[in-house]
């Protein structure tokens, strides 16, 4: 027999000591939290200005997106801040989100006079800026924003009104695409100057009055443009450094000048030149289209080979490299989305989902970690920043010691990163019909979004759909509880239903037709966005555009797709789970008695509602309730299955819910899982608040006996543990092990001690760095409703007591 | 072992807790077997003390709504707050399933070895990852030698590690055989005075004491435990009892196990009118942890807490 070490003290693993944050990060992390946010107008008024002049009316309009975008980056303010090692800005403020009037823009203006005063995620509006945005830019685009180009005008009249206050789902699409991991890779090797040079080659091969001829023509000029960004850069520095008396500072804004002068032109030589293309492109991005999901991927496997060049010839020490790394993960920071209250209570948190992902493996399936994956991981250890939305993979081999960085990092509550299985989303994305090198090379969009860096243009946020507000209607006609308005197909009356099996069936009679109506809205948003919303820059930087020479609104990239999200599945799966026991089995109540006390939102129902909430709930590894979520995923991903997206994608489902939860949550009506009406559904895959008692294992059993090789878009599945529960890193790190090697496909783990949590939300302010990951993406405490902190709060709680 | 052993071995446990780690090594599922002979003043699951199975009444969740007293066969429901008649019921289930508000819990399942097995295989992923495993507690486990015998059998056919918690009462004839399929032996010290230790735990020392003794001089991995209960067990006398014996039995180690109150909600639920022996002592703070783990530094023992 063998002879334990009894103790589970100390695991004998030992990894060095986080590295310490520089005094500049410090000082750069301070200000960028100290900076209230701010709307700039900027972008918004320089766009307008360009398309009002109307001097290339008879170009097509990918060339005029082009030059729009074009007069943009030569136009906008340069700034560089005291101790910046990277320059470039987002906006002209130092924390700001801009406006993006031709895409959904137009519609966040109704909170031009209430953006400050606001409770939650107040931004800074400048009154002269809001005069312009009223007087310039609205009048402008008001008739001739995408969403409404794209319909006929009583359509487009419908469709803004049901998004106004939607029910049935949101159309995400309708403020642009973007969501998708560039071709960084490509852009720090073969620099603007590589791109340029074959769109060219394509150019003279199909000619320039082929279809493909403004698409690159277009390159070209995005090219210039980022070039042109880079070059005031430049100028600037080197303006500063003739004026700066320090000498350490002028010899770093002379080095700056020179990288600037170099990239993103050419490919970038050292590590210092790949991060500053990257970050300039990165900016460019943002502006160009949506500011959501532009996400940096596999940082760890770009800037890998340039630290090891630069350590052997001597340029860089780790020390330095890690600064560099702080630096580019605080310009991130600068940008936030500027969301009307609306938008805010399905994106809440204020968060631009500009995913970098660490680990996992190579194109031919070996472990791809380095000095720089453990570099990043001691950064979202040191610096926890919102952005960027750090994930990390794992597989079968990944080493013990990345493990253990990872472990150390969450237990001590950073909160990030989020866990990636290898094993399961890889042969996901091959099923997708992507090859194996590029599923192996798989990097993570926006929230949760596996794709091919660099070569999926996968529209991973589409669209968000309210699933159990079908199930409502299901149980009522194709009505709302209370309602009159039909809104679905007149189904059967769901008390003559003798089986679980025929009320599944009118859930998926009300499902499908309210999918028919959200495609038909979606292909519209496609269209619109291809003829009115082409994106030249996004499109060069994703492989298969330049080769067919089409751009990614077109269907230029490699893979495409749409991703749409189905809110709610856990709700669903405990409804379908509570009627089964209830009615079917035990015969404890008819259906009649349940569809009548939801009707009534649960009044003077006490005893029935008692008995549904006591029912088998989805988190507990019970197959009982297990099965019923993994029923309605399936249904839902069935329903997706066989529909092409204008670009010739197919639909695929994901279950990540963002706070879109809480949103629809608010609008569905008593349900037979017991939920009251107008309550929180829970996030993603996460089980329902207090539904989890049997502990983190089965609570990840659960998730991993979901089907989900249906959900290629992603899900999110939140672990809250409280720190007794991690107090040792071999437990943490043994409940990620087991629970991916059960099959679950992605963990985000929040340590955080209730206390802190009672004491953020009673006085805001206190712990302004207080970090906390709410489905897919980290934001702080103190940017949540109260709402979605008491969600926070109470699934903190519930987790702390029970364990 | 043969699969219909398992299938013949019944046993009767009340609880399989998932994600236990303070109960050895790693992430484990911890089995909680019913029934003891001990009757211990302090005991913090009471639930695990009678060897058959029992209705639980929480009458904080009682509605009043009487549909328990329509459905008894057994006439052994009163409705009054402690509700329960204990002689006449028989654990049949059915009041727990007439009331919605789930205001009666059934306290005690049998299953066979082999079924529990299939339970706790299902965290089998996380026993790999972090070295964990199954740990048999209760109650006290060895008084249902076989199917312990056999649960512990199967398992290590499969891999699975098992660990034993005891209270050191049993046969260790009946026991002896088993030890090999144990990962571990976690063996609680109470009370080094037999006077005081039948006072308080109802039960003599005498074997317990030898069994203590024969493990030690195995080769069998043991781990001696002690609940620091204030004035019950962290006396300086009872210290420096406990420490002389361990140093007779050359061990050198000795984990103090915290004491909380929380037994103490559960007794009305289960019809006992006053604690089983006696009232419970005031829940020590850590001091008295500390204290008590200072005092046996002092006396020359490694304490791990």
């Amino acid at each position: 027999m063998i002879r334990p070490s009894i103790h589970s003290g100390d695991s004998g693993q030992k990894t060095p000591e986080p590295l310490a944050l520089s005094e500049r990060v410090r000082q750069i992390h301070e200000t960028i939290l100290r900076a209230a946010p701010a709307l700039c107008a900027e972008r918004a008024l320089l766009v307008t200005r360009y398309f009002r002049r109307r001097t290339d009316r008879a170009e097509p309009r990918v060339v005029r997106k082009a030059s729009a975008l074009a007069y943009l980056l030569r136009n906008k303010k340069v700034r560089i801040y005291p101790g910046e090692r990277l320059v470039g800005c987002f906006t002209s403020y130092r924390v700001a989100g801009g406006l993006y009037p031709e895409l959904h823009g137009v519609a966040m203006m109704e909170d031009l006079f209430r953006f400050d005063k606001r409770a939650v995620n107040p931004i800074r509006v400048d009154p002269k800026a809001r005069r312009r945005l009223l007087l310039e830019v609205l009048p402008y685009w008001l008739p001739r924003f995408v969403a409404l180009r794209s319909f006929s005008p009583l359509g487009a009249l419908a469709f803004v009104l049901d998004q106004l206050s939607p029910a049935s789902y949101v159309v995400n699409e309708t403020g642009g695409v973007s969501h998708f991991v560039p071709d960084y890779a490509g852009l720090v090797s073969r620099g603007t100057e590589g791109f340029r040079r074959q769109a060219a080659s394509r150019l003279a091969e199909l000619g320039v009055d082929s279809p493909a001829g403004p698409f690159l023509r277009s390159v070209a000029l995005v090219c210039d443009a980022l070039e042109a960004f880079a070059d005031g850069y430049r100028r600037a520095a080197q303006k500063l450094a003739s004026r700066e008396a320090d000498g350490v500072r002028r010899r770093e804004l002379e080095r700056i000048a020179e990288i600037c002068s170099r990239v993103p032109r050419k490919g970038a030589g050292t590590f210092h030149e790949a991060l500053q293309s990257i970050l300039f492109a990165q900016i460019a991005l943002n502006l160009e289209s949506l500011d959501n999901g532009v996400s940096p991927g596999r940082l760890d496997q770009i800037l890998g080979p340039f630290y090891q060049r630069d350590l052997a010839a001597g340029v860089l020490d780790r020390e330095d490299a890690f600064e560099l790394l702080g630096c580019f993960a605080l310009k991130l920071c600068e940008i936030v989305p500027v969301f009307s209250e609306r938008t805010t209570r399905i994106h809440g948190g204020m968060m631009n989902g500009q995913a970098v992902v660490v680990g996992g493996t190579d194109a031919e399936g070996k472990d791809a970690s380095n000095a720089v994956t453990d570099l990043l991981l001691d950064l979202m250890d040191r610096l926890r920043t919102r952005q960027p939305n750090y994930h990390a993979r794992l597989h079968r081999s990944s080493p013990a010691g990345y493990q253990l960085r990872i472990a150390r990092a969450l237990a001590g509550g950073a909160g990030s990163p989020a866990l990636y299985n290898d094993e399961v989303i890889v042969p996901i994305l091959r099923a997708q019909g992507m090859t194996e090198r590029d599923a192996r090379d798989y990097a993570t969009v926006g929230c949760v979004e596996p794709v091919a860096a660099g070569k999926s243009f996968q529209s991973t946020d589409a669209a968000l759909f309210n699933l159990p507000l079908f199930l409502e209607l299901a149980l009522n006609r194709g009505r709302r509880f209370g309602s009159w308005r039909r809104m679905g197909p007149k189904t059967p009356r769901a008390e003559t239903c003798s089986s679980i099996d025929e009320v599944i069936e009118l859930f998926r009679a009300q499902l499908e037709h309210g999918v028919a109506r959200l495609l038909r809205a979606l292909a519209a948003i496609e269209d619109g966005n291809a003829r009115w919303h082409p994106t030249p820059l996004t499109s060069m930087l994703l492989r298969g555009c330049l080769a067919t020479g089409r751009d990614a609104t077109h269907g230029g990239a490699l893979y495409n797709g749409s991703g749409i999200q189905g809110v709610g599945v856990v709700e669903v799966g405990d409804s379908l789970a509570a009627l089964e026991a209830v009615v079917f089995q035990h015969r404890r109540a008819s259906l009649r008695e349940v569809v009548t006390a939801c009707r009534q939102g649960f009044r003077d129902c006490d005893a029935l509602r008692a008995r549904l909430l006591r029912s088998p709930k989805f988190g507990n590894d019970d197959p009982r309730a297990d099965r019923f979520v993994g029923r309605a995923m399936e249904l839902f991903a069935a329903t997706l299955e066989g529909r092409e997206n204008r670009r010739g994608g197919p639909y695929v489902a994901g279950f990540y819910s963002m706070t879109a939860h809480q949103a629809f949550g608010s609008l569905v009506g008593a349900l037979p899982s017991g939920r009251l009406p107008g309550t929180a559904f829970s996030s993603g895959l996460s089980a329902g608040p207090g539904c989890d008692r049997r502990g983190p294992t089965a609570a990840l059993c659960s998730v991993a006996s979901l089907p989900l090789h249906r959900a290629p878009n992603g899900v999110n599945f939140n672990l809250k543990l409280a720190p007794w529960s991690v107090a040792e890193p071999a437990w943490l790190q043994g409940l990620v092990r087991g629970g991916f090697a059960a099959g679950a496909m992605q963990m985000q783990i929040n340590v955080i001690d209730p206390k802190i949590l009672i004491e953020a939300r009673d006085h805001p302010g206190r712990y302004p760095g207080l970090l906390v990951r709410i489905s897919g993406y980290s934001s702080y405490f103190d940017d949540l409703s109260p709402e979605m902190k008491q969600e926070v709060i109470d699934r903190t709680l519930c987790e702390a007591v029970a364990g | 072992m043969d699969a219909t052993a398992g299938e013949a071995a019944r046993g009767l446990i009340f609880d399989v807790q998932r994600y236990s780690v303070h109960d050895g090594p790693g992430i484990r599922t911890t089995v909680f077997l019913k029934g003891c002979l001990l009757r211990c003043a302090w005991c913090q699951n009471p639930e695990s003390l009678r060897p058959h199975p029992e209705v639980a009444f929480y009458a904080d969740r009682c509605r009043e709504l009487g549909q328990c007293l329509a459905v008894c066969p057994r006439d052994a429901l009163q409705p009054d707050t402690e509700r329960v008649v204990r002689d006449r019921c028989d654990a049949c289930e059915l009041c727990a399933a007439a009331c919605p508000h789930g205001a009666f819990e059934v306290v005690g399942r049998r299953v066979a070895a082999n079924e529990l097995v299939e339970e706790v295989q299902r965290d089998r992923a996380f026993f790999e990852a972090s070295g964990g495993g199954v740990t048999l507690s209760g109650g006290e486990p060895t008084l249902q030698m076989a199917f312990v015998g056999a649960f512990a059998r199967l398992c290590r056919d499969l891999g699975l590690r098992v660990g034993l918690q005891t209270c050191g009462a049993f046969g260790w004839a009946a026991l002896e055989p088993l030890l090999s399929d144990f990962e571990f032996v976690h063996f609680d010290l109470k009370i080094m005075d037999p006077q005081d230790h039948r006072r308080w735990t109802g039960a003599d020392n005498r074997s317990i004491l030898e069994n203590a003794r024969r493990l030690a001089a195995g080769e069998w991995p043991v781990e001696f435990r002690m609940p620091v209960i204030p004035g019950r067990t962290d006396s300086l006398s009872n210290l420096e009892s406990v420490a002389a014996f361990l140093h007779e039995l050359r061990v050198e180690r000795i984990r103090l196990l915290a004491y909380h109150r929380l037994g103490e909600a559960k007794l009305p639920r289960l019809g006992y009118p006053i604690p089983p022996l006696g009232s419970a002592p005031e829940p020590n703070g850590k001091t008295q942890l500390e204290a008590a783990r200072e005092h046996l530094r002092g006396l020359g023992l490694e304490v791990l807490t």
